[in-house]
């Protein structure tokens, strides 16, 4: 390979690598929810498109910084998570296979034509000063907020491992999800620890959401792309390992930046749907195998 | 069928009363009286689907009895969450040992103590779990996958006294063991009795456990059909309570 | 005796002539003066219930939860356009947009039959979104974009009025209730029914899941490709954006759910209730997505039977509580 070729390639890269850790960071939501449920949340791309809307909201009326809006976000968030298991989706488990998915489906519908109403269908963003222009790193120049999203993806994610490790609620989300009667023989209050881990899914939603409306712009429908994206990080990474995660989000950033360096734009999200179709068409028993 | 009618103990430990028990449309349990002293160890004997492992999930509260009472320490369980019965005092060591596989050693002994009244203890049972069973001390950073059949066994009666019990169900934790192996765990049974806690053990193997237990009930079909001193117990009775076959 | 004979010949009798008066009935619709609205609701009923019908056969009796209609209807509708921009018939387009999606969903299924429960979900899920990205850059007419939507009008269908849209969306409306009574009646149901309860249940008793699984999704997404067709052949336009939107799902998955999910009448009653909706709404604009979404949930949790479903309960309920008071 001669050298021009792989010094353009740098910057494709790096962006990709850092996109990467944005799609982890947006995929631990979903990751959680399904390592400890076994559940897809169908509804989880408009969860985090809805928390850049309401921090866009809170920026726009009252000129708060979207960083510092999750202050307010990441609680409601959490609320929000707590109350959809504990009131919605662990009685949608006991009324029959498909309850779940229909009802996230449902709860997607409404916070799509929620956020249609009232933010209507064009696109909006978040803006912070700090995070405008791009930063040199080096070899190449990086836009700021992909930067930035790398951190708080890695921050995140290192506070949610240890949290999962060394607490007692933490532990007994990882217990309930590799065994779920043992964990209630073990005294174990499943329904509050499964509505737990779907409030901190939701917390983890929020940010992801905060970071990917600084990066990109969003409209009502964005959603479903994230939810294909999240899942493709997931089957790709597995599950129950952060690094896992990461890795799956840095396949999908890096096939992202790569398609689009080459072929261009119009192409990157095709290849990354693509990617995501085929792992799951090569490993249909996911990543279980059970 | 032959019971002995004065079952009539006032210092019960566990008292279970005319329980039925269903999963689904389909009846496992009929009627079914048991009584647990407490110190004692009772053996619940019986075949396959015989109902042993129903009736133990109805005291844990992972089933709950469709009719009839449960009672522990002259309580009421039989409408709570296993999760609170086992803040009552009830351990049970499930069938298939269900521990969390990819936890280490001592996370599967810790979670344990989940519990709110157990956690002040931890550090306390933990010794006293390694002191029954000093190979899960050695091995306590491995994940609990990688150990053998035995020790995962050791692992699920460790765990199972975390919380503290008062009220141990073993349920067949001799189960595709070596005999060397059901012999340690028997070892460390009799060791957990002397400390006071209350056993009801459940086993296919009729000799191991009357061996061991003080009285015993025999269940087939989801029916209580013996229940006497294991000392009394004759190999003829329990062959026929067993297979049901009429002499 | 001879009686009775007649009677019950008469009675079969009856079950056909029915069916055949009332589809005739339906079809006069526009040449005896039925308002235009009325017209324009039952065009829409028969499309989406066309639709809702096929989407049970998959999600209800074959326990396959195919999340990607919209593939199946953008594919049909872009058939249309290179079909029509060739100068041929829009009907042939309407066929054609049958076949391709036919043949796509027997494409579709070699990779997604493996994927098990969820995971099956989601890879349907995934391809409407795969396809969509392909429309943006692919251009099947060559030549330039009308406006900036990357959209196609649909030629050929210059002089066609709602009676005409009307009668094709009779058609296919007709169509799959046909294709549902004869599919659950044939071995093919039964076999289907099987595999609904379990995959390995059902082979193991002989069925041949794959095949099974395989005819009923094709002459599913052939129906749900012409219906799809005849909408875009009512629209005049096509772009990636519509074409592929997960609303085609959403529209499926609420008549049925209403109705009542792996019953025969359920998406029926449930398109019926939804196309309402629609109009009602219609000028609230997204409120009534919102409020479909809101019913969609609410429906899951109270009455997940649907409304089919209730009626059922509430029979049986009525007919025991019958012969309870009636016993001898």
């Amino acid at each position: 390979m001669n050298m021009e070729v792989l010094a353009g390639l740098s910057r494709p890269i790096i962006m990709g690598v850092l996109l990467g850790g944005l799609y982890a960071l947006i995929a631990l939501g979903l990751s959680m929810v399904f390592g400890v449920m076994k559940l897809i949340n169908v509804a989880h791309g408009d969860l985090m498109i809805f928390s850049a809307y309401f921090a866009y909201a809170l920026m726009t009326a009252w000129g708060i910084d979207p960083i510092l809006s999750l202050t307010m976000g990441i609680p409601l968030w959490f609320g929000l998570g707590f109350a959809i298991q504990k009131y919605v989706m662990s009685r949608a488990f006991g009324i029959s296979m498909e309850a779940p998915l229909i009802i996230a489906f449902g709860i997607s519908l409404i916070l799509q034509s929620l956020a249609q109403i009232i933010w209507s269908p064009y696109s909006r963003g978040l803006t912070a000063p700090y995070a405008l222009g791009g930063i040199s790193l080096g070899i190449t120049t990086v836009p700021r907020t992909y930067l930035l999203s790398f951190i708080a993806a890695l921050v995140v994610m290192l506070v949610l491992r240890e949290f999962l490790r060394r607490s007692y609620l933490g532990k007994a989300i990882v217990a309930a999800s590799q065994d779920k009667r043992g964990a209630e023989l073990v005294g174990i209050n499943t329904g509050r620890v499964y509505a737990f881990a779907f409030a901190i899914a939701m917390a983890t939603t929020a940010i992801a959401g905060v970071f990917f409306g600084l990066t990109f712009p969003f409209t009502p429908t964005s959603g479903v792309g994230f939810l294909v994206i999240a899942f493709g990080v997931i089957i790709i990474g597995g599950l129950g390992s952060m690094l896992g995660t990461f890795i799956g989000g840095i396949v999908l950033g890096l096939t992202q930046t790569l398609s689009g360096h080459f072929l261009g734009a119009a192409w990157q999200m095709l290849f990354v749907y693509l990617i995501v179709f085929v792992v799951l068409a090569v490993r249909p028993q996911g990543i279980f195998g059970r | 069928m032959e019971k002995d009618s004065q079952e009539t103990f006032s210092d019960a430990l566990l008292r279970i009363s005319n329980v039925d028990a269903f999963y689904g449309t389909f009846q496992a349990l009929w009627d079914v009286s048991l009584v647990v002293k407490p110190g004692e160890i009772v053996a619940l004997i019986g075949s396959n689907a015989s109902g042993k492992s129903t009736l133990i999930n109805t005291i844990s509260g992972v089933i709950h009895p469709a009719r009839g009472t449960i009672e522990f320490d002259g309580r009421d369980i039989s409408t709570l969450d296993p999760f609170q019965i086992v803040t009552l005092g009830i351990s049970q060591v499930p069938e298939g040992r269900r521990i969390f596989p990819e936890m280490t050693v001592s996370d599967n002994l810790i979670l344990g103590s989940y519990n709110r009244q157990a956690r002040p203890n931890r550090d306390q049972n933990l010794k006293r779990v390694y002191e029954h069973f000093p190979i899960l001390e050695e091995r306590k950073n491995q994940l609990a996958k990688t150990l053998s059949g035995g020790e995962q066994q050791m692992l699920a009666i460790g765990r199972g006294l975390m919380s503290d019990p008062k009220l141990m169900l073993f349920d067949e934790i001799s189960l595709g063991l070596a005999p060397k192996v059901t012999e340690e765990l028997y070892k460390a049974v009799r060791e957990i009795r002397a400390k006071g806690i209350t056993i009801l053990l459940v086993e296919q193997n009729v000799r191991r456990s009357l061996k061991e237990a003080d009285r015993a009930y025999i269940i087939k079909a989801g029916h209580i059909v013996l229940s006497k001193n294991a000392a009394e117990c004759q190999e003829e009775e329990i062959r026929q309570a067993y297979f049901g076959v009429c002499s | 005796m001879g009686v009775e004979r007649n009677m019950k010949v008469s009675i079969n009798q009856w079950r056909l002539i029915v069916p055949v008066v009332l589809v005739v009935v339906l079809a006069i619709f526009p040449i005896i003066g039925i308002p235009l609205a009325w017209l324009l609701y039952l065009f829409l009923f028969f499309v989406y219930m066309a639709m809702a019908n096929m989407w049970n056969l998959l999600a209800g009796y074959t326990g396959l939860t195919f999340l990607g209609p919209a593939a199946l209807v953008g594919l049909a509708g872009y058939t249309l356009v290179i079909v029509t921009w060739n100068d041929l018939p829009f009907y042939l387009g309407i066929i054609g947009g049958g076949v391709v999606a036919a043949v796509f969903a027997a494409l579709m299924a070699i990779p997604t039959f493996r994927m098990r429960g969820i995971y099956f979900a989601i890879g349907t899920l995934v391809v409407p979104e795969v396809l969509r990205n392909v429309f943006y850059v692919w251009k099947p007419i060559p030549g330039d974009f009308i406006g900036g939507g990357a959209g196609y009008m649909i030629k050929g269908i210059e002089g066609l009025s709602l009676t005409e849209f009307y009668w094709l969306a009779l058609t296919i409306g007709i169509v799959s209730i046909i294709v549902m009574r004869v599919i659950l009646r044939s071995k093919l149901g039964l076999g289907l029914a099987a595999i609904r309860d379990s995959d390995r249940a059902a082979a193991s008793s002989g069925v041949d899941v794959f095949r099974s699984k395989l005819y009923a999704f094709v002459i599913a997404a052939f129906v749900m490709g012409a219906a799809g067709a005849i909408c875009f052949v009512y629209q005049g336009y096509i772009a990636p954006v519509g074409a592929f939107n997960i609303r085609w799902l959403m529209t499926c998955l609420l008549a049925t759910v209403i109705g009542g999910i792996g019953t025969e009448e359920g998406p029926i009653v449930g398109t019926i209730i939804v196309v309402f909706l629609h109009f009602l709404l219609a000028r609230y604009g997204e409120l009534s997505l919102l409020i479909q979404g809101v019913i969609l949930v609410v429906i899951m949790l109270l009455m997940p039977g649907g409304i089919v479903g209730l009626i059922r309960r509430k029979t049986r309920d009525y007919r025991s509580l019958l012969q309870l008071a009636t016993r001898r």
